[in-house]
């Protein structure tokens, strides 16, 4: 039981990672939070049911398509919420995000409507045992595509010279500018890999718990969450912090079957609605009592 | 009379109130031409978003924060109504402040964890918080009808009154809009107004001449959640029903729109933006549903081409188009920085055996000093040797692992309260309801101007302050602690970046407010700049004190000299 658990969780958990991945790298370049970052795993989630439905593929072959069409879309993201304001203060680009997530979400509601999709699944839908578990191939496919796309985008940022260039801009732009590092561009290709990384998110999500217009907000809650937990900034953190959220997720409302005296004891308790009501006063709390995320260090801070 | 008349009419043709006089006439007349009811249900709900904005401009315009919760502020207005009227029968003289009361209880319990984190930080924690407002509406449904909501709100009744569909609650909104106004207009003018403003723009500035920023923060925040309230009882009682939507996102996002497109800290912002963006799906029907896309787009579009809205856009171009003089400078009275002291003899500044320590790093190493009223006192040291942490220490930016900091005989370093409001009567935040003839802000002025004067620079009291040359930028610095008749002043290398004349003057018109009674500790590298100016001086090297004395024997103090030339036996890094 608990294993099965542990199993659920750790799919959900991979699918977010991707999702709050992206929020700090666009966050890192930027200083400024993108708020339509729940809105682009929707919309990737839409663009996979858009292909799906042309081309008659899996997910995983639709996959490396929706990486390519987000990424531009990121790339046109950045060109109208980010540009026009990047000499203002962060709290533009926020409302600039804000803007683009309403924009898109009324755009798929257009096209789409607002009844829940279902996405295609990345190979098939079907189940297998393993050691008295049943996985879904589905929740073990967004295990290894995440981590394969983690894997990836590590080795991008540590190992390569454009890695460099990224990593050199989010941590201080105007010496990244003096050394001759094209700034602007390497802001504009992290949107794209964080919109990129966002659309994988949403291809896998839109199959698991369907799609619908408004789901974008949840989303880039759970990204916000996963990143204060983890430490403002951190990429391993973000990782960490995703997967700790999507275990409670999983967890928490099913504790009653795990231990069933909880059952009677307050069976309103242990329900998705009150397990989220949780995560959001367990987040005011952290941020309270620990500001720097869970893992961070605390550091006296200078003036 | 004839005078009044006179002030009277130069105020209203100043600025663009001229057009904003027209407006309320249009606004005013705009009900007697209306036919149908549905026409005045618009209107009504108009004014209902216009105080929405009204009360948002306080946290996000005035106070400078995204606060992205007010939607949910109005929805537990509207529900507190509809659960009250329909469940209860209650009457609107409880409901409304109910309605009121209860986003305001909201955000004082919300704003202990959420206030006091930076912008993005606060707008998502204020989201998190809408979004369990939205969960708890939907799965409380004995008490809030789950996703259908409550249906049959009767209309406002005000003791026995009642104010129903049409002109009756259209009339009950705009009133309240009008109050609204009022309030927002009081507290944003006069000097608390003026806090606001420099709370928002430069934070440390604000802290440094006592302004508790994190006050106004909380004060903006509860204004704001009360005006909501108040928006979503009237919201409840003109549309009948209350359902989760009026926790949604989309409310917050009208909001947003309407205030970013109208301006965020003009009044007539709030309802002009109101206007327009609630008018805007009627105006464009053949976009039905999708006209909040075409919210998105004119809240991009504005946030790009023009951050302080229409309004603001409409001020900037009459003062391209028809410049006005600018307003007189205030008579400037002169102060003197000595008041009664309560311990005539003794040292006003005395620093007791202070040690602060970065982990391993002794930043102060046990230091004690004391500079008298009138004294100017200089305070060198190489780099890194602890200076501005002492100073950091004195200000109360930092707490001292030990020891103590006495200003006039009182510990202020134990005393938090007194160090949050820096060394100077805390007149600002006193004055919640200051008007326009608030003998605090006539002081201010008149103050600001003295100083002004005092420090040679009077001609600078009619620009922007941003739009100074670096060395004017400076000395309006240091008018700006001394504006607050201070009777010490604490000056971190104020010559840095001035030319050696600049130097000179400055110098002397120190000197000038010291001879006044004004006490001045100044941290300089600068030495022919400080050592003409300083009647002592101590110097600090690895946060030890290695010499005190007049200039001539500092200058003369061999550890003084090792610490900032070194010894050839000992070289340090």
């Amino acid at each position: 039981m608990l294993l099965q658990i542990l199993a659920n969780a750790l799919a959900l958990g991979a699918a977010y990672a991707l999702l709050a991945l992206g929020f700090v790298l666009i966050l890192n370049a930027t200083g400024a939070v993108n708020f339509a970052h729940g809105d682009m795993v929707m919309a990737g989630g839409y663009v996979a049911i858009a292909m799906g439905s042309v081309l008659q593929l899996p997910g995983a072959l639709l996959l490396p398509l929706v990486v390519a069409v987000m990424a531009l879309l990121g790339f046109v993201f950045s060109w109208f919420a980010y540009f026009p304001l990047k000499n203002r203060p962060p709290v533009s680009v926020f409302i600039s995000t804000i803007a683009l997530g309403i924009i898109f979400q009324n755009s798929a509601n257009a096209i789409y409507g607002a009844a829940p999709r279902k996405g295609p699944p990345l190979l098939s839908e079907g189940n297998f045992g393993m050691g008295g578990i049943t996985i879904g191939a589905q929740a073990l496919g967004i295990v290894v595509v995440a981590i394969v796309l983690i894997v990836a985008q590590h080795l991008l940022l540590n190992r390569s010279g454009i890695g460099r260039k990224l990593r050199a801009t989010a941590q201080d732009r105007e010496m990244a500018e003096a050394v001759g590092i094209r700034v602007n561009r390497m802001i504009a290709l992290t949107f794209a890999l964080g919109s990129a990384l966002a659309g994988a998110a949403g291809l896998m999500l839109s199959n698991t718990f369907f799609i619908t217009p408004t789901d974008g907000t949840n989303y880039v809650i759970k990204a916000y969450i996963a990143v204060t937990i983890g430490g403002w900034g951190s990429l391993s953190g973000a990782v960490c912090g995703a997967l700790i959220i999507a275990l409670f997720e999983v967890l928490f409302p099913s504790l009653p079957l795990l231990i069933p005296p909880l059952k009677i004891i307050a069976p309103w308790l242990f329900t998705q609605t009150a397990s989220t009501i949780l995560l959001y006063v367990g987040l005011l709390a952290i941020m309270f009592f620990r500001p720097q995320g869970l893992f961070g260090e605390t550091v006296q801070r200078r003036v | 009379m004839n005078a009044v008349v006179r002030s009277v009419m130069g105020w209203s043709r100043s600025g663009i109130r001229p057009l904003f006089i027209l407006g309320i006439i249009l606004l005013a007349l705009w009900p007697t031409l209306m036919t149908s009811a549905y026409q005045m249900r618009i209107f009504t709900i108009v004014g209902i978003y216009a105080l929405l904005s009204l009360g948002y401009q306080f946290i996000f315009g005035h106070a400078g924060a995204l606060s992205l919760t007010q939607g949910t502020f109005f929805g537990v207005g509207a529900y507190v109504t509809g659960i009250l009227s329909v469940r209860y029968g209650l009457g609107g003289e409880f409901t409304v402040l109910l309605s009121i009361a209860l986003p305001l209880a909201l955000a004082a319990l919300i704003a202990a964890p959420v206030l006091r984190l930076e912008s993005h930080y606060f707008a998502l924690a204020t989201l998190g918080v809408g979004q369990v407002m939205l969960l708890v509406a939907i799965s409380w449904q004995d008490l809030t009808g789950g996703a259908n909501g409550l249906s049959g709100i009767p209309g406002l009744t005000l003791f026995g009154l009642e104010f129903g569909k049409g002109y009756g609650i259209m009339a009950v909104v705009w009133v309240c809009v009008a109050m609204g106004a009022f309030v927002s207009w009081r507290i944003t003018r006069g000097l608390y107004g003026a806090a606001l403003v420099i709370s928002r723009e430069n934070r440390i500035a604000a802290l440094s001449i006592g302004i508790d920023t994190a006050q106004l923060r909380y004060a903006m925040f509860l204004l704001s959640a009360m005006f909501a309230g108040l928006a979503g009882a009237l919201y409840a009682h003109t549309i009948r029903v209350v359902s989760p939507e009026a926790l949604e996102f989309a409310i917050m996002v009208a909001c947003l729109t309407i205030t970013v497109v109208g301006g965020r800290t003009h009044i007539a912002g709030a309802i002009l933006g109101a206007i327009l963006i609630v008018n805007l799906p009627e105006w464009f029907r053949a976009m039905e549903k999708y006209y909040l896309i075409a919210y998105g787009i004119a809240l991009l579009a504005m946030i790009v081409a023009a951050p302080y809205g229409l309004i603001g856009l409409l001020e900037q171009w009459r003062a391209k188009l028809l410049p006005e003089k600018p307003p007189a400078m205030p008579p400037a009275e002169p102060f003197i920085f000595v008041r009664a002291a309560r311990s005539a003899a003794g040292p006003l500044l005395e620093i007791r055996d202070v040690h602060k320590h970065f982990g391993g790093l002794k930043a102060l190493n046990g230091i004690s000093l004391t500079v008298a009223p009138g004294q100017i006192f200089g305070l060198i040291g190489p780099n890194g040797s602890g200076k501005t942490t002492m100073l950091n220490v004195i200000t109360g930016i930092y707490r001292a692992d030990s020891g103590s900091v006495y200003l006039d005989g009182t510990d202020i370093h134990n005393n938090v309260a007194v160090v949050r409001y820096g060394f100077d009567n805390a007149g600002l935040v006193q004055t919640f309801a200051a008007g326009r003839i608030d003998p605090a802000w006539k002081r201010a002025r008149s103050n600001a101007m003295y100083v002004l004067e005092g420090l040679g620079v009077a001609t600078v009291a009619q620009s922007a302050a941003g739009s100074l040359a670096y060395g004017l930028k400076r000395k309006v610095e240091i008018a700006r602690a001394l504006a607050l008749e201070p009777r010490l002043l604490l000056l971190d290398e104020p010559a840095a970046g001035l030319n050696e004349g600049e130097q000179l003057d400055l110098a002397d018109r120190l000197r000038a407010f010291a001879r006044g009674g004004l006490a001045i500790l100044v941290i300089e590298h600068n030495m022919p700049f400080l050592m003409p100016l300083a009647e002592r001086m101590a110097c600090l090297d690895y946060g030890d004190l290695i010499a005190e004395g007049t200039p001539a024997e500092i200058r003369a103090n061999p550890l003084v000299i090792e610490a900032y030339l070194g010894t050839p036996e000992e070289k340090r890094a």
